[in-house]
């Protein structure tokens, strides 16, 4: 292994790993080294509380950019998904507090809402062959108007007297205890694919990877998952935010490597002439992942109104940029073809830990925007000057 | 003696995990048409970027000089300057502008810092004439056909006075009278002192145009011949290191058989699987009827009034001119273009009147397109990605779920039948030569079971050894009771192999011929719509 393929591989890692130390030696260095004066004062950036807050802005960023990473597989872009995020919002908001629906049966037709723009927008790209870029742009366009009438450029709150399905999602914590048991059972079905797997591969006579190493790895993994409740128990306990984004990352992961709807994703934006000569019906694959994701971009519409308390005008702005950056800093193609979940969880990583921190460090908004358009340009530009022959 | 005008002495070029050229040394003198021959692997390319600036200096070992000077090229413009352009099978043409303009890209003569249109236009009409060339210096290069883009691109070339000229496949897209027109071209140049590194697969053109030939073989540059000395089986047998006797194995398919033979054959097969699957002559797995069709509704019509059977364990060859439609005619079967007018086509008893191309898989109708790199691969992913693509849902269990140890074994079933060169499956697929392209292609194609199996020129631009697999297939194919339709532009492959030929010509049948009938004169004048004057 040369230079070359170390960095490409630990580029990211130590990007990451640059980030939380530029900031926990900004923020935590009198907590964890003392201010010299013999004093410690208290931790920030690695306060149990902020690794919550950070966590959830993860959870509702990368549920998003998991959608968007579907999208840019196919070599598509959405630039609706912000203004859709504030739309599926406000809807349920005008809906719970103004019309007194009930609030999951709200929240179930603002996601039948979301399913009908995006199947929608998916059929014009395909049947009429306008390309996405110009659909999804009119659509960031006509959802940010539609958003503001239904609101009525007002701010509505997400619960009335008492808490609602919809004002938990992000103030809802896991007991300590139902965690605990959460990540048994994520360990015991993990082991199971493990075996299942192995067996299958014995079953048809290929190699099977050293046992112990299978099972050091699973071992190593559950751990860190106890670790991580065990991190969060400290606080108030798993937030439901991140649960719904590990169930999708997991139905995401599933997908894209392990069905045929995966592999037609990564060949459409591969080569989309040779897909269709495959046999692929790729107007269905693509009207497919437009509705996967209009699920997204409501379950985020959700997450994020919900964490910000209320639904007003500024909801979901640039969130799409935000999601767009996060798979390819993780290493998606914009072209498509190319990227894995891993990569756009790591990605989301690196921009929700600088927005963290700035936030924490209290950056100017404008400072803000360029550190991460930066962020951006440098992380695309390293991943194409390493992959160039 | 003078020293040669480019030499290359002990050129080695590694890749992570391939050596693409272990000991390559030639010499080139000024005024020679020197030709490289060897199969798709064999370093050609590879050696083509090194001599054109593309892999740049440093990233080889060995030495390359220009009039006996070693030099390093550190990209394009180095090896242009040192009079080397390459002229490769991708145009670096830009179909929107003129052939002026084209001419003089990124040169354009200037008055200020306006563009001279006048004097472009001048001068490259001067050099249009000059190069016997009659065309209008404002014509869209789009308009043109491939022969004539060629054409210009060795007018720029030759503008930028060029000392060697390198050409790879130069001839791999053009009808043969637009070769001939290459070919008194490049002759003409070399009677003007021109130097030319010519790089072909098709060995006669080889033997009339070139001086003196070098073969590379897995690497290293085996021998150089001059042309006086050379034959195709000479040559072919240092590209391959082993001499071919056959070029056209054809052995005929299960239509052919003897009753008893027949018989014996699909012994376990009864029933009515069995009798559907008997061939005989009057029963055919595709039939197509007085078929009709149009580029798109409303679009005029491009194929006209076609009628033809297909049989099992029969191959029926289609040849023609280029724009003869047969292409479209394969691709309008398979579902991928076109608007039908009218006709009816029959696949195995039934009707296949809307056809998509997975309707076609699923029914047994298969094609292998004659652009892989556009139409056949994946390039970014890997063999196995590619080869089961089409064949998926024999692998998807309950729930969605692909079940990827029975796949990978299918896959490398599949690898290993079609012989593909490479470290495995994993290897990804545009780092493969085309011979090696082409046969994971047509392992995509047959994975699904196909009955009828389309396929457009297989064999074009790739090498002696790998065409030689694919007529294997053909035979194994027939003889299982497949049945093949062979698009091909080359004549004696498509005489060599088909049992019967129906020739194309304007979007209409020109000719059909049984074997015995097969003359490549009675075949040519039905492509040029003189079937009856021959």
């Amino acid at each position: 292994m040369n230079v070359r393929t170390l960095l490409k591989t630990f580029s990211m890692p130590l990007a990451l790993a640059g980030i939380w130390l530029f900031f926990i030696w900004k923020l935590d260095h009198d907590a964890l080294l003392g201010d010299g004066h013999g004093g410690y004062g208290r931790l920030i950036f690695l306060s149990p509380r902020n690794l919550t807050q950070l966590i959830v802005q993860f959870s509702i960023i990368g549920t998003l950019a998991l959608g968007m990473f579907m999208i840019l597989l196919t070599g598509q872009i959405d630039l609706s998904a912000g203004s859709g995020v504030g739309l599926i919002g406000g809807i349920t908001s005008v809906l719970i507090i103004q019309q007194h629906w009930s609030a999951p049966l709200a929240m179930l037709a603002a996601f039948a809402g979301g399913l009908a723009l995006w199947s929608l927008m998916g059929t014009l790209i395909v049947k009429e062959r306008i390309p996405s870029f110009i659909i999804t742009l009119g659509g960031m366009l006509i959802f940010r108007g539609f958003f503001w009438m239904v609101i009525q450029n007002a701010t509505i709150p997400v619960k009335g007297l008492s808490d609602n399905l919809f004002s938990l999602i992000t103030t809802y914590y896991l007991p300590a205890n139902a965690g605990f048991v959460l990540a048994g059972v994520v360990a015991g079905a993990l082991a199971l694919l493990q075996w299942r797997g192995r067996a299958a591969r014995s079953a048809h006579g290929l190699p099977v990877p050293p046992a112990g190493r299978t099972w050091l790895r699973l071992a190593l993994i559950v751990g860190a998952i106890f670790f991580m409740v065990d991190r969060f128990n400290r606080f108030n306990g798993l937030p439901a935010t991140f649960l719904i984004l590990s169930a999708t990352a997991a139905g995401v992961y599933f997908l894209t490597r392990h069905t045929p709807f995966g592999r037609y994703l990564y060949a459409i934006g591969g080569n989309e002439e040779a897909a269709v000569l495959s046999g692929i019906n790729v107007d269905r694959v693509l009207i497919g992942v437009y509705v996967l994701m209009g699920a997204t971009v409501a379950v985020t519409g959700f997450m994020q109104t919900a964490y910000q308390g209320s639904s007003s005008t500024t909801v979901g702005d640039l969130m799409e940029l935000d999601a767009i950056a996060a798979c390819v800093i993780g290493g998606t193609a914009l072209k498509g073809g190319r990227g894995t979940v891993w990569g756009v969880l790591f990605g989301t990583l690196i921009m929700t830990s600088l927005l963290n921190g700035m936030d924490l460090m209290a950056v100017e908004p404008e400072k803000r925007m360029i550190a991460r358009g930066i962020v951006l340009v440098l992380a695309v530009w390293l991943d194409m000057r390493l992959s160039r022959p | 003696m003078p020293s040669p005008l480019l030499e290359v002495r002990n050129l080695v070029k590694k890749f992570p995990g391939v050596v693409a050229l272990k000991n390559v040394n030639f010499e080139l003198h000024s005024g020679e048409v020197h030709a490289l021959c060897g199969e798709n692997g064999a370093g050609k390319s590879t050696l083509i970027k090194l001599l054109g600036g593309i892999y740049p200096s440093g990233s080889y070992a060995g030495e390359i000089l220009v009039d006996g000077r070693p030099v390093g090229f550190h990209g394009i413009r180095d090896a242009e300057h040192a009079g080397i352009s390459v002229i490769t099978q991708e145009f670096a043409l830009v179909d929107a502008l003129s052939v002026a303009e084209n001419i003089f890209l990124g040169r354009a003569p200037r008055r200020g810092l306006r563009v001279d249109w006048l004097e472009m236009h001048q001068r490259a009409a001067a050099l249009l004439k000059d190069f016997g060339l009659n065309l209008e210096p404002e014509t869209p290069v789009g308009t043109l056909g491939i022969g004539q883009k060629q054409l210009i691109e060795i007018v720029r070339a030759m503008d930028k006075k060029s000392r060697v000229l390198v050409l790879d496949e130069p001839t791999a897209a053009l009808t043969e009278q637009e070769v001939a027109v290459l070919l008194d071209h490049l002759r003409r140049l070399r009677a003007q002192g021109t130097t030319c590194i010519y790089i072909s697969h098709k060995l006669d053109e080889v033997l009339a145009i070139a001086d003196r030939i070098t073969v590379l073989r897995d690497g290293a540059s085996i021998t150089t011949l001059a042309v006086q000395d050379a034959t195709i089986p000479l040559i072919i047998k240092h590209m391959v290191g082993r001499e071919i006797t056959d070029l056209f194995p054809r052995r005929p398919g299960w239509s052919a058989l003897t009753p008893t033979r027949l018989e014996a054959a699909p012994a376990g097969q009864r029933g009515e699987g069995a009798a559907t699957l008997r061939p005989s002559n009057d029963q055919a797995v595709l039939s197509v009827r007085h078929l009709n069709v149009a580029l798109a509704k409303g679009k005029p019509e491009v194929l006209h009034d076609i009628s033809f059977e297909l049989r099992a364990g029969e191959v029926l060859g289609f040849g023609g001119l280029m724009g003869a439609g047969r292409t479209e005619l394969l691709m309008h079967l398979f579902g991928a273009w076109g608007h039908r007018l009218g006709g009816e086509v029959i696949l195995k008893g039934g009707p296949h009147a809307h056809p998509t191309p997975g309707g076609s898989i699923r029914r047994g109708l298969v094609l292998a397109s004659e652009d892989r790199r556009r139409y056949g691969l994946i390039l970014a992913q890997e063999i196995g990605f590619n080869l089961s693509l089409s064949s998926l849902r024999e692998f998807t269990r309950c729930g969605g779920r692909i079940d990827a140890p029975a796949e990978q074994v299918r896959n490398q079933h599949f690898f290993d039948s079609l012989r593909v060169k490479a470290p495995g499956q994993h290897t990804r697929a545009g780092t493969l030569s085309g011979g090696n392209q082409q046969k994971v292609v047509l392992g995509k194609a047959l994975m699904t079971g196909p009955s009828v199996v389309m396929l457009d020129e297989p064999t074009r631009g790739i090498d002696v050894g790998a065409k030689l697999e694919v007529y294997e297939l053909i035979n194994r194919l027939t003889a299982e009771g497949e049945a093949v339709i062979l698009v091909s532009s080359e004549l004696p492959e498509l005489m060599g192999m088909s049992d019967r030929i129906i020739m194309l010509h304007e979007g209409a049948v020109g000719g059909e011929f049984a074997r015995a009938d097969f003359a490549q004169e009675k075949l040519l004048a039905a492509a040029m719509g003189h079937a009856h004057a021959a």
